[in-house]
C-alpha cells in the first residue's frame, strides 16, 4: 500500500504538468505513423537532463502509456501500426473504420487500453516480486517454444488462404535471417549494403502497411471529391462503455494475456496483442465475423498491449535487466540521475520509484479521457482526400523509417518491401503473417541456438528442449492450437467445397 | 481470366524461393545456415504449391491487377520512387517532401487544374505539411535528416 | 531538369565543404553507437557527450544514433563504408571488438579504417555468478571446470567482444575446457542468463555486474584486469587469484571518425574532446551510473590500438 502514500507527489503542480503534456505528446507522436513507443522515448531523453530524476521519470512514464494507445488510432484509421503491439488492432479497427465505424472503434481501442493498462500497473505494484520470478522462468528453450506457438497462429492470421497465410509468414521468416546472424557473426542473403543491419522491424513495419495503402490511394486515381470520403458515423461514449462491458471474454482474454505475455523479457511486447487476438478468436461465439470489423478483435488487441506495459516494466525495477527496448531506453533515463533500479531502487529512492508507477497509472487514465475527447474529432481523419492522405502518408514513411536508425538504407528497405507487398497483397498474400514471422524469426532461432549450446554442454538437447514442466505446458499448448487450426480448416473445407464445385 | 496474373506473382515467389534455398545449403559456414535452410525448404514447398496451383487456375483470393490501377498508379508511384530513392537524399528531405508533397498532390488532387484557386491551395497545404514535419522532426525531436538545399 | 538540379546541389555541398574545416563544428554532429539504447556503450555514450554543446567544448550537441546488430560489426560497417567523413559523423569505438572481428575476418573494417580521437572509458570484464552459486572464488570455477571438461556453462556478449576474448584468456591460463554460450541481445541478455540460472556463471562488464550487484542478484568473483577496480576493492584480480590474464579484454570505448576526414577536423577534435570527457558533470554521471573513466588521448590512443591487435592477433591465432 506505499504507494498511496506517494500519490500526492504526482499531483505536484509541476509533475501533473508533465504528466499531462507526456500523455498529450505521446498520445500525438503515437499516433504518428512511423513513430514508434520505443522512439518516442528515446527521442525525450534529452529533455529529462533538465529535469530531477522523479520529475522525468513522470514525463518518460506517461509517454510509454500513451503512445502504446496512440498507436492504436493510426492502425485503426489508416492501417499503419505504430508498433508491432498495434498490428492486431489493424485486422478489425481499420475494417470497422471504413465501415463507418472508426469513432467507435477508437472508443473502444481508448476504453480497452485503459481497462488493459490498470490492471497491468496493479500488477506491477502488488505482485512485482511473485512475477520477476516468473519473467526469469524463462529461459531459451521455453523462449524457442514461445516463438513456435507465435508461429502456429501465422497461418490463420488475416488470410483469406492458408497456404498464402504460411508462404506469407515463411516471406517474413526469410527476411529476419538476412543480415549478420546475430551468436556466429556469418553474413547471410546480404545482396545490397543496405542491408548489413538486417531488415528493421520498424522499418519493415512501415513499408508493409503504408505503403500499400499509399499505392491503393494512388490506384483509386484522380476521383472527384466526396465520392471517396469515408463516412464518420457519430457514437456516445456511454455506448462503446457498454459494448465495452457486454464483451467481458475478449477484455479478460486480453487482459490476461498481455499481463502474462508481456513479462517475459525481449518477446512479449511484440506478440502480446497478436496472441490476444488468436486466442480471443479461438474462444469466440462468432469467430467468422474477426477480420470483418468485429468490436472484440479490437478490446482483445488494445488491452493487451496496454496490459503489457506494467508487467513489461518488472524486470527492468526489479532484477536491473530491460526486458524491452523501451525499457532499456527507460534504464538509461533512471541511470543517467545515478539511480540503480533493483532493490536500491525501492529501498533508497522509494519517491522515485512509486512517483514513476504512480504516474503511470494516473497516466491511463488521463490518457483514456483524452483519447475520448479526440475520438470524435480524430476519426474524421479518415476524410481528410485522399489526395492529401496519400502524399501526407508517404512523406511520414520516409521520416519514419529514417529516423528509426538514421539510416537511408532503412528507407529503401521500407519502400522495396512496400512496393512488394503491394503487389503481392492483391494475389491474396498479406502483411501481418509476414510481419509476424519476422518477428519471430530471430527469436526462435537465437533461443535455438543458444538453448542448443547450453544443452550440448549439460543435458543434451533432447531432455533440455523437451522435459520440464514449462516445456510440457508450452508444447501442449503449441499442439493444440496446430490441432485446432486444422480442425478449422477441414470443416471450413467442408463448406465450401460445395460453392467451389460450382464456381 | 485471374489466371495468367496469378502465374507471375506466385511464380516470382517461387523463384525467390529456390533462390533462398540453394544459396541457404551452399553457403558456409553450415552452422549459420541451420535455420535458413529449415525455413527454406517450407518456403519452396509452399511456393511449388502455390505456384502449381496458379498454373492449374485454381487461385482464387485477391483482386488481381487491372489496366485502369496500373494506369493511375504509374505517374504516382514514379513520383515516390524518385523522391525516396533519389531526392530525398540529394535534394534534402525538406526540400525533396515538399516537391514530391506538392507534385502528388496535383496529380491526384480532384479540383479542377484550371483554376488559380487550386494551385494556390495545393501550395498553402504543402507549405503547411513540410512546416509541420519539420517543427516535429527538426525542432522537437532533433532528428537529424539529411540536408542539402534549403533548411 | 534532373541533371541541372543534381549540379547545383554538388555545387552547394563543395562550397559547404571548402568552408568546413575553420568553422567546424557550425551544425550538430552525429555519433554512432553500435550497440542498442540502454546497453553500457550507449549509455556512457550519452553521458560523456552531453556537455558537447558548451562553449567551451564544440560549441555544438552531439546526437546519439544507434545502430546495433551483431556484436557491433553491423555498425562498424556502415561507419567504414557509409558514413561521411566530413567530422560531422563520429563513432563510439570498442575495444577490443572490433579489432578483433577484424583479425577474424568477414567484415569491412580493421584499425586502419578508423582515426581515433579520444578515450572516454575503460570498463573491464568481470566473473559473475548468481548469488545462491556455489561458486565463490575463481579457484572454485577452475577446480569445477577440471573436473567436468566442457560442462560449465557461462554466458557473454557474443563471438568476438571482450567477453569472448577474457573467456579465452581464462581457459587458457587455466588449462580448462568450459562452455562459453554467446548471447543475443549483449550484456543484459548475457546476464539475465546468470541471474535466471540458465549458465553457471558469466563474463559481463565491470559497471553492469556492479549494479547487478547492488541489486543483490549476482557474486563478482575476479576481475580481468591489472589492478583492482575502485568500484570494486574488495574484489580480487583474476592475476591474483592465479591465473595468468592481463588487460586485454578490458573494454576500451572511445571516439573516431572515418579514414579520410580532414586533418585540420581531426586537430581540432583531438584537442576538444579529451576536455570535454574531463568536465566535472560528466565525471559525476559516470560516477553515480558505475561507469569507470579512463581518459586518453589521441596518441595514446593510436599506441594502444596497435598493442591491443598485437595480442589479439596472437591469442585469436588459434581459432
Amino acid at each position: 500500500m506505499e504507494f498511496i502514500y506517494y500519490f500526492g507527489d504526482v499531483f505536484s503542480p509541476l509533475s501533473f504538468l508533465l504528466l499531462l503534456g507526456g500523455t498529450i505528446g505521446g498520445l500525438i507522436l503515437g499516433a504518428t505513423p512511423g513513430l514508434s513507443p520505443t522512439m518516442a522515448v528515446a527521442l525525450l531523453i534529452p529533455f529529462t537532463f533538465q529535469l530531477e530524476a522523479v520529475q522525468g521519470l513522470i514525463l518518460l512514464g506517461a509517454a510509454y502509456t500513451s503512445t502504446v494507445a496512440g498507436g492504436a488510432v493510426s492502425a485503426i484509421l489508416l492501417k499503419i501500426p505504430g508498433a508491432p503491439a498495434n498490428i492486431a488492432t489493424t485486422l478489425d479497427g481499420h475494417t470497422m473504420a471504413k465501415q463507418g465505424q472508426g469513432a467507435k472503434a477508437l472508443q473502444l481501442s481508448f476504453l480497452a487500453s485503459a481497462v488493459g493498462g490498470i490492471f497491468g500497473v496493479l500488477l506491477l505494484i502488488f505482485l512485482t516480486p511473485v512475477l520477476a520470478q516468473w519473467a526469469l522462468a524463462f529461459g531459451p528453450s521455453h523462449l524457442f517454444w514461445l516463438a513456435i506457438l507465435g508461429v502456429t497462429v501465422i497461418g490463420s492470421l488475416d488470410s483469406a488462404s492458408v497456404v498464402k497465410g504460411l508462404l506469407s509468414g515463411c516471406i517474413g521468416l526469410w527476411l529476419a535471417t538476412i543480415g549478420f546472424d546475430d551468436i556466429m557473426g556469418a553474413q547471410r542473403f546480404i545482396f545490397h549494403p543496405a542491408l548489413g543491419g538486417g531488415i528493421n522491424i520498424i522499418a519493415a513495419l512501415i513499408g508493409l502497411f503504408a505503403i500499400p495503402q499509399v499505392l491503393t490511394m494512388f490506384a483509386k486515381g484522380r476521383r472527384t471529391a466526396g465520392a471517396e470520403v469515408i463516412e464518420v458515423q457519430k457514437h456516445s461514449i456511454l455506448a462503446a462503455m457498454r459494448e465495452l462491458f457486454r464483451r467481458p471474454r475478449a477484455l479478460s482474454i486480453g487482459t490476461l494475456t498481455g499481463s502474462i505475455i508481456g513479462l517475459i523479457p525481449g518477446v512479449g511486447g511484440q506478440i502480446a496483442g497478436l496472441v490476444a487476438y488468436d486466442q480471443t478468436k479461438k474462444f469466440s461465439a462468432d469467430k467468422d465475423k474477426f477480420g470483418k470489423g468485429h468490436s472484440e478483435g479490437v478490446i482483445a488487441a488494445e488491452s493487451a498491449n496496454n496490459a503489457m506495459v506494467g508487467p513489461s516494466l518488472v524486470p527492468l525495477l526489479t532484477l536491473s535487466i530491460p526486458g524491452s527496448p523501451t525499457a532499456a531506453v527507460l534504464l538509461g533515463g533512471l541511470l543517467i540521475h545515478g539511480i540503480f533500479p533493483g532493490s536500491d531502487l525501492f529501498d533508497n529512492h522509494p519517491d522515485v520509484a512509486w512517483t514513476f508507477i504512480n504516474s503511470m497509472l494516473i497516466g491511463q487514465v488521463l490518457m483514456c479521457l483524452f483519447g475520448l475527447y479526440v475520438a470524435g474529432l480524430a476519426a474524421r481523419v479518415a476524410q481528410v482526400p485522399q489526395s492529401v492522405m496519400a502524399a501526407i502518408v508517404l512523406a511520414l514513411s520516409v521520416f519514419g523509417a529514417y529516423s528509426v536508425q538514421s539510416s537511408m538504407g532503412d528507407v529503401y528497405v521500407m519502400a522495396c518491401l512496400g512496393i512488394g507487398m503491394f503487389f503481392l497483397e492483391r494475389f491474396g498474400f498479406s502483411a501481418a503473417p509476414l510481419v509476424l514471422g519476422l518477428i519471430l524469426g530471430p527469436i526462435a532461432e537465437a533461443n535455438f541456438i543458444q538453448g542448443g549450446m547450453i544443452a550440448d554442454a549439460t543435458v543434451g538437447k533432447a531432455s533440455y528442449f523437451l522435459t520440464g514442466g514449462l516445456n510440457m505446458f508450452l508444447i501442449a499448448v503449441v499442439l493444440a492450437s496446430i490441432a485446432y487450426s486444422v480442425w478449422m480448416e477441414l470443416r471450413a473445407r467442408r463448406h465450401t467445397t460445395k460453392e467451389e464445385a460450382m464456381a | 481470366m485471374n489466371r495468367a496474373q496469378h502465374i507471375v506473382p506466385s511464380g516470382i515467389v517461387f523463384a525467390v524461393g529456390c533462390w533462398v534455398a540453394w544459396i541457404s545449403y551452399t553457403q558456409q559456414p553450415a552452422e549459420a545456415f541451420l535455420f535458413p535452410r529449415l525455413i527454406a525448404t517450407v518456403f519452396v514447398v509452399l511456393a511449388a504449391w502455390t505456384f502449381g496451383k496458379a498454373v492449374l487456375g485454381l487461385s482464387k483470393v485477391g483482386a488481381g491487377v487491372s489496366r485502369s490501377m496500373i494506369i493511375n498508379l504509374t505517374p504516382g508511384l514514379l513520383v515516390a520512387l524518385i523522391y525516396v530513392f533519389w531526392a530525398a537524399k540529394a535534394l534534402g528531405f525538406y526540400t525533396a517532401t515538399a516537391a514530391a508533397f506538392f507534385i502528388l498532390l496535383s496529380l491526384y488532387d480532384p479540383a479542377p487544374h484550371s483554376e488559380v484557386w487550386t494551385w494556390i491551395r495545393r501550395g498553402i497545404i504543402t507549405g503547411v505539411f513540410v512546416a509541420v514535419m519539420y517543427g516535429l522532426f527538426a525542432l522537437l525531436l532533433n532528428v537529424y535528416t539529411p540536408r542539402e538545399i534549403l533548411f | 531538369m534532373k541533371r541541372l538540379i543534381a549540379g547545383a546541389a554538388l555545387a552547394l555541398m563543395s562550397l559547404t565543404g571548402g568552408a568546413m574545416a575553420q568553422d567546424y563544428p557550425e551544425r550538430p554532429i552525429m555519433m554512432m553507437v553500435s550497440y542498442g539504447a540502454g546497453g553500457a556503450t550507449d549509455f556512457q555514450a550519452r553521458i560523456v557527450t552531453m556537455t558537447a554543446g558548451n562553449e567551451d567544448a564544440l560549441g555544438m550537441p552531439i546526437a546519439i544514433i544507434n545502430k546495433p546488430g551483431a556484436g557491433g560489426r553491423v555498425g562498424w560497417n556502415w561507419f567504414a563504408t557509409q558514413a561521411d567523413p566530413d567530422g560531422y559523423t563520429l563513432a563510439a569505438y570498442n575495444v577490443p571488438h572490433f579489432i578483433a572481428q577484424s583479425i577474424k575476418g568477414g567484415v569491412e573494417y580493421s584499425a586502419d579504417s578508423f582515426e581515433p580521437i579520444a578515450n572516454w572509458g575503460a570498463d573491464p570484464a568481470v566473473f559473475v555468478v548468481a548469488t545462491d552459486s556455489q561458486f565463490n572464488s575463481m579457484e572454485d570455477v577452475v577446480a569445477h571446470a577440471k573436473e567436468n571438461p566442457g560442462k560449465l556453462t557461462f554466458s557473454g556478449a557474443g563471438l568476438f567482444v571482450g567477453h569472448h576474448i577474457a573467456a579465452l584468456q581464462i581457459e587458457k591460463a587455466a588449462g580448462v575446457k568450459m562452455a562459453y554460450i554467446p548471447t543475443k541481445g549483449g550484456g543484459a541478455a548475457a546476464m539475465k542468463a546468470v541471474i535466471a540460472g540458465e549458465v553457471m556463471g558469466g563474463i559481463n562488464n565491470l559497471s553492469d555486474a556492479f549494479r547487478a550487484q547492488e541489486a543483490g542478484n549476482v557474486k563478482i568473483l575476479g576481475v580481468a584486469d591489472l589492478e583492482r577496480s575502485e568500484f570494486l576493492p574488495d574484489v580480487p584480480t583474476m592475476m591474483e587469484q592465479g591465473l595468468d590474464v592481463d588487460n586485454s579484454s578490458v573494454n576500451f570505448r572511445g571516439v573516431m571518425v572515418p579514414k579520410g576526414t580532414p586533418q585540420e577536423v581531426i586537430d581540432k577534435l583531438a584537442a576538444t574532446v579529451p576536455e570535454m570527457f574531463k568536465n566535472d558533470r560528466v565525471a559525476k554521471k559516470m560516477q553515480a551510473g558505475g561507469s569507470p573513466m579512463h581518459v586518453m588521448t589521441r596518441d595514446e590512443v593510436i599506441e594502444m590500438w596497435a598493442a591491443r591487435e598485437q595480442t589479439l592477433k596472437e591469442l585469436l591465432a588459434g581459432l
